[in-house]
C-alpha cells in the first residue's frame, strides 16, 4: 500500500501534499504533481514538500526529492520540506538532507 | 457469424452426417466426416479441424471416449467438442461434460441453434488462442529474463566477491538480501601496509538495479585499495564515479571503516548510514558516529566531505556497522524493528561478544514470519583480532616479474601537492610499473611509507612524536596534523630511487637487485634518534616504525641535521 498525493498552486509556489506511504511506488505521481512546473526549463518557483501526512519514507522517496531538486535547477532550486514527523526527518538527517533542501 | 472453419462431424448415421455437412457448408465451413470414434480420433489427427461434432453412441468407439482422446491429443490447442444427443437427461449431459464436451445439441437440428453454439465456441476458441500466445510471450520474457538473471549474477560475484576478505579474523558478518541481487554492498580488502578497508553500501532501491550500481564501486574499492590509496582517496574517486553514471534518483549510502592495527587507529566516514556503533568491554556504547556526510553519488564533494574521524583503537572495541533495513525491519503489524530495540542490547547485560548474535536473534523474534522488504546487513569488527593474518595468510597481489635492470627516478613534492595528495600510492605505483619485485610491493609500501610519514609530520609539520603516547594526544596529533597542513604554504619532500642489479660474479647472471632510497625535507631536521626512540618504543602502541624499516633494509643512516634519510632495500630476482 503506497500514499497519496495532492498539489496545491498559488502565483509563486507549489504545495505537494504527501500522505501515507512515500515510497518508490509513488514516482510517477510525484512526478506528475511537480513536472509542470519544472517542464520547458522553467526555474525560480518555489516548492514546498509538506510531509505531515506522510508515514514512512524509503531511500527511493529521498531518490525522488533529489530528481526534483535536479528538474528545478540544482543550486538555484528553492525547495523547502515542512511538517516531518521526527522519525522522518531523522532519515532526512541522516542522508545530510539540510544541505540540499531547506527542513523545517 | 463464424465462416470458413474446419469441423469434423463423428457420426455413424449417414442422414444425419449429411444434414449437418449441408448446413455447415452453406455456411461457409469445410468439413470432414468419420462415421465412428476410431475413425473419428483418425482423422482429427490428420486434418486438425477448428471444432468437433461428436454422437455419442456409435460402433468400435463411443462418442465418450473418442472426445476423451481427441481433448488428449490437442494438449495445448483448445478444440471445443459438441455433442450430438437426442437425450437430454441430466446424467447423460454430465457424462459428456465429464468426457471433456464443451456443449450439446439436441437432435433434431435446428440451424439457427447450431449457428450460435458454433458462433460462441469460436469466440471461446479466439480468447484461448489469444491467452495461449500471451502465455507463451511472458515464458519466453521469463526465460529471457532468467539467464540474463544468472549472468548479471555470475558477473556480480566475480566483480563482488573477488578478493574479499569478509572471512578476516575481525569481522563478523550477517547479510540478508530480499532479492537474487543483495542491493547492500558489503566488501572488505587489505591494503599493502596491512590495514583493512571495509565498506558497508546501501543503494536506492533493491536488487538488480542496485546490484549494477554495485559493480562499479566494488572494483574501485578493491583497485585502490590494494594500490594503497587512503580511505578519502576512495570516497572521493567512488562518489566522482557514481555521480557519472547513475541516474540522479540512485544513490549509495555508505559507511568506509580503516582498522589500522600498525597505528592502532579507526578512521570512519559515514555517509548516510545510521549511527556507528563502538563498544568497551562492559557492552556499552562509548561512540556513536552519526552520518555526517551526503551518502555517495548526490554532490561532488569538499575537502572537507572527504574527512574521516579518526578514533584510538582499543583492543577491547567492538564496532557495529548496520544498514537502515535491520532497523526499518517490520513485525507483522507493520510497526519497525526500531532504534530504541537495538540499542537495548547495549546496556551491558549483555556480553561484548554475545551481543551479535542476541542482536540477530531478537530480529528473528521479532519479525516471526513477516516478509522481508529491505536488504539487510550487520557487522561486527573485534578489534582485540586486528592484527590477525586471515585464513590462507595476507593475500599478494601477483606482479609481473622483470629482470633486475637499472633505473632511477625522482620526485618532488611541494607544500601545495601534499596539501591535496597523498604522495604514497603514486611513487609505490610507479616503482612497481618498472620494476615489479614479485611479492615486494608491501615491504617497499612500509618502507615508503615509514620515510614519507616523518618527513611530513615531523619534518615539515613539526608535530610532536610524544604526543600520541596518551589518548587524547592521539586525536590532539591529528587534528593539529590535519591544521597544520591546512595552513602550510612552503616546503617539499624530494623523493629519489635508485635501482642497480646485484650480479652473480661467478656467471654474471642478474641474481636480485638493491634500491637506494634517498629521502630530503625542507624542514630545520630533527633529532632523529629521538625519533628513532619514539618509533622503536612505539611497539606497544601497534607500530615498529624504524625497527621495522631496519628489520627490512640493509642500510639506514641520516644526514645532514636529520632532514635527509637513506634506506637500502634488497631483493633477490626469481
Amino acid at each position: 500500500m503506497s500514499g497519496n498525493i495532492s498539489v496545491e498552486r498559488t502565483e509563486q509556489e507549489t504545495t505537494i501534499n504527501i500522505k501515507g506511504r512515500f515510497n518508490f511506488e509513488m514516482h510517477s505521481q510525484f512526478r506528475t504533481a511537480y513536472q509542470e512546473d519544472t517542464s520547458k526549463g522553467k526555474k525560480g518557483r518555489k516548492f514546498v514538500i509538506d510531509l505531515s501526512g506522510t508515514e514512512y519514507i524509503d531511500s527511493s522517496a529521498l531518490g525522488m526529492l533529489l530528481l526534483l531538486r535536479e528538474e528545478a535547477g540544482t543550486n538555484e532550486s528553492d525547495i523547502e520540506i515542512v511538517n516531518a514527523k521526527p522519525e522522518i526527518k531523522k532519515i532526512l538527517e541522516t542522508a545530510n538532507f539540510q544541505r540540499l533542501f531547506k527542513i523545517s | 457469424m463464424a465462416y470458413g472453419m474446419k469441423i469434423l462431424i463423428v457420426d455413424d448415421d449417414r442422414i444425419n452426417s449429411t444434414i449437418l455437412n449441408r448446413l455447415l457448408a452453406r455456411d461457409g465451413h469445410s468439413v470432414v466426416i468419420a462415421s465412428d470414434g476410431v475413425a473419428g480420433v483418425e482423422v482429427f489427427h490428420r486434418e486438425q479441424p477448428d471444432l468437433v461434432l461428436m454422437d455419442i453412441r456409435m460402433p468400435r468407439m463411443n462418442g465418450y471416449e473418442a472426445a476423451r482422446e481427441i481433448k488428449r491429443l490437442a494438449a495445448n490447442r483448445f478444440v471445443p467438442i459438441i455433442f450430438l444427443t437426442a437425450v437430454t437427461d441430466e446424467d447423460s449431459l454430465v457424462q459428456c461434460i465429464d468426457a471433456g464436451g464443451d456443449d450439446f445439441l439436441t437432435k433434431p437440428f435446428n440451424r439457427t441453434i447450431l449457428q450460435a453454439k458454433i458462433d460462441a465456441m469460436e469466440r471461446i476458441r479466439q480468447l484461448h488462442g489469444e491467452l495461449r500466445r500471451q502465455k507463451e510471450t511472458v515464458e519466453r520474457h521469463q526465460g529471457q529474463l532468467q539467464q540474463e538473471m544468472e549472468i548479471g549474477q555470475h558477473l556480480f560475484a566475480k566483480i563482488v566477491s573477488a578478493g574479499n576478505l569478509l572471512d578476516a579474523p575481525c569481522l563478523k558478518r550477517w547479510t540478508s538480501p530480499m532479492s537474487v541481487f543483495n542491493g547492500d554492498l558489503l566488501v572488505a580488502a587489505y591494503n599493502p601496509a596491512g590495514g583493512l578497508h571495509i565498506m558497508l553500501g546501501d543503494f536506492t532501491g533493491h536488487g538488480l538495479s542496485a546490484a549494477v550500481g554495485a559493480m562499479p564501486l566494488a572494483e574501485i574499492f578493491y583497485e585502490m585499495t590494494a594500490q594503497g590509496f587512503s580511505l578519502s582517496e576512495l570516497v572521493e574517486a567512488m562518489n566522482a564515479k557514481l555521480i557519472a553514471v547513475m541516474p540522479t534518483r540512485m544513490f549509495c549510502a555508505a559507511c568506509l571503516i580503516e582498522v589500522d592495527y600498525r597505528q592502532q587507529s579507526l578512521m570512519v566516514w559515514n555517509g548516510g548510514l545510521p549511527d556507528v556503533l563502538v563498544i568497551d568491554k562492559t557492552g556499552r556504547v562509548v561512540r556513536r558516529l552519526a552520518s555526517n556526510r551526503l551518502p555517495l553519488g548526490v554532490v561532488a564533494l569538499t575537502r572537507e566531505d572527504r574527512k574521516m574521524e579518526i578514533l584510538e583503537m582499543k583492543s577491547e572495541h567492538r564496532v557495529f556497522l548496520y544498514s537502515d533495513g535491520l532497523i526499518e525491519a517490520p513485525d507483522s503489524e507493520g510497526e519497525m524493528f526500531g532504534m530504541d530495540r537495538l540499542m537495548s542490547h547495549f546496556g551491558g547485560d549483555v556480553q561484548p561478544d554475545k551481543i551479535f548474535d542476541v542482536i540477530l536473534h531478537s530480529l528473528m523474534a521479532f519479525r516471526g514470519g513477516t516478509e522481508q522488504c529491505d536488504d539487510i546487513s550487520l557487522l561486527e569488527i573485534d578489534c582485540s583480532r586486528a592484527g590477525e593474518e586471515p585464513p590462507g595468510g595476507m593475500p599478494r597481489r601477483s606482479e609481473k616479474s622483470l629482470p633486475p635492470a637499472p633505473w632511477e627516478m625522482s620526485f618532488a613534492f611541494h607544500a601545495g601537492t601534499l596539501k591535496n595528495v597523498d604522495p604514497l600510492p603514486t611513487v609505490i605505483n610507479a616503482v612497481m610499473s618498472i620494476q615489479a619485485p614479485t611479492g615486494h610491493r608491501e615491504r617497499l609500501y612500509t618502507i615508503l611509507a615509514e620515510l614519507l610519514s616523518n618527513a611530513l609530520d615531523h619534518g615539515l609539520l613539526g608535530l610532536d612524536t610524544e604526543m600520541k603516547k596518551t589518548p587524547t594526544g592521539f586525536i590532539e596529533y591529528y587534528n593539529q596534523r590535519e591544521a597544520r597542513l591546512n595552513a602550510m604554504e612552503s616546503g617539499f619532500i624530494k623523493l629519489t630511487l635508485v635501482h642497480e642489479p646485484v650480479v652473480n660474479e661467478a656467471d654474471g647472471r642478474r641474481i636480485g637487485g638493491a634500491m637506494r632510497i634517498h629521502l630530503q625535507d625542507s624542514g630545520p631536521g630533527f633529532d632523529h634518534t629521538r625519533v628513532q626512540s619514539y618509533l622503536e618504543g612505539n611497539a606497544g602502541h601497534g607500530g615498529r616504525g624504524i625497527a621495522l624499516i631496519r628489520s627490512l633494509c640493509s642500510e639506514l643512516v641520516y644526514h645532514g641535521a636529520g632532514n635527509q634519510a637513506e634506506v637500502v632495500y634488497q631483493w633477490t630476482y626469481q
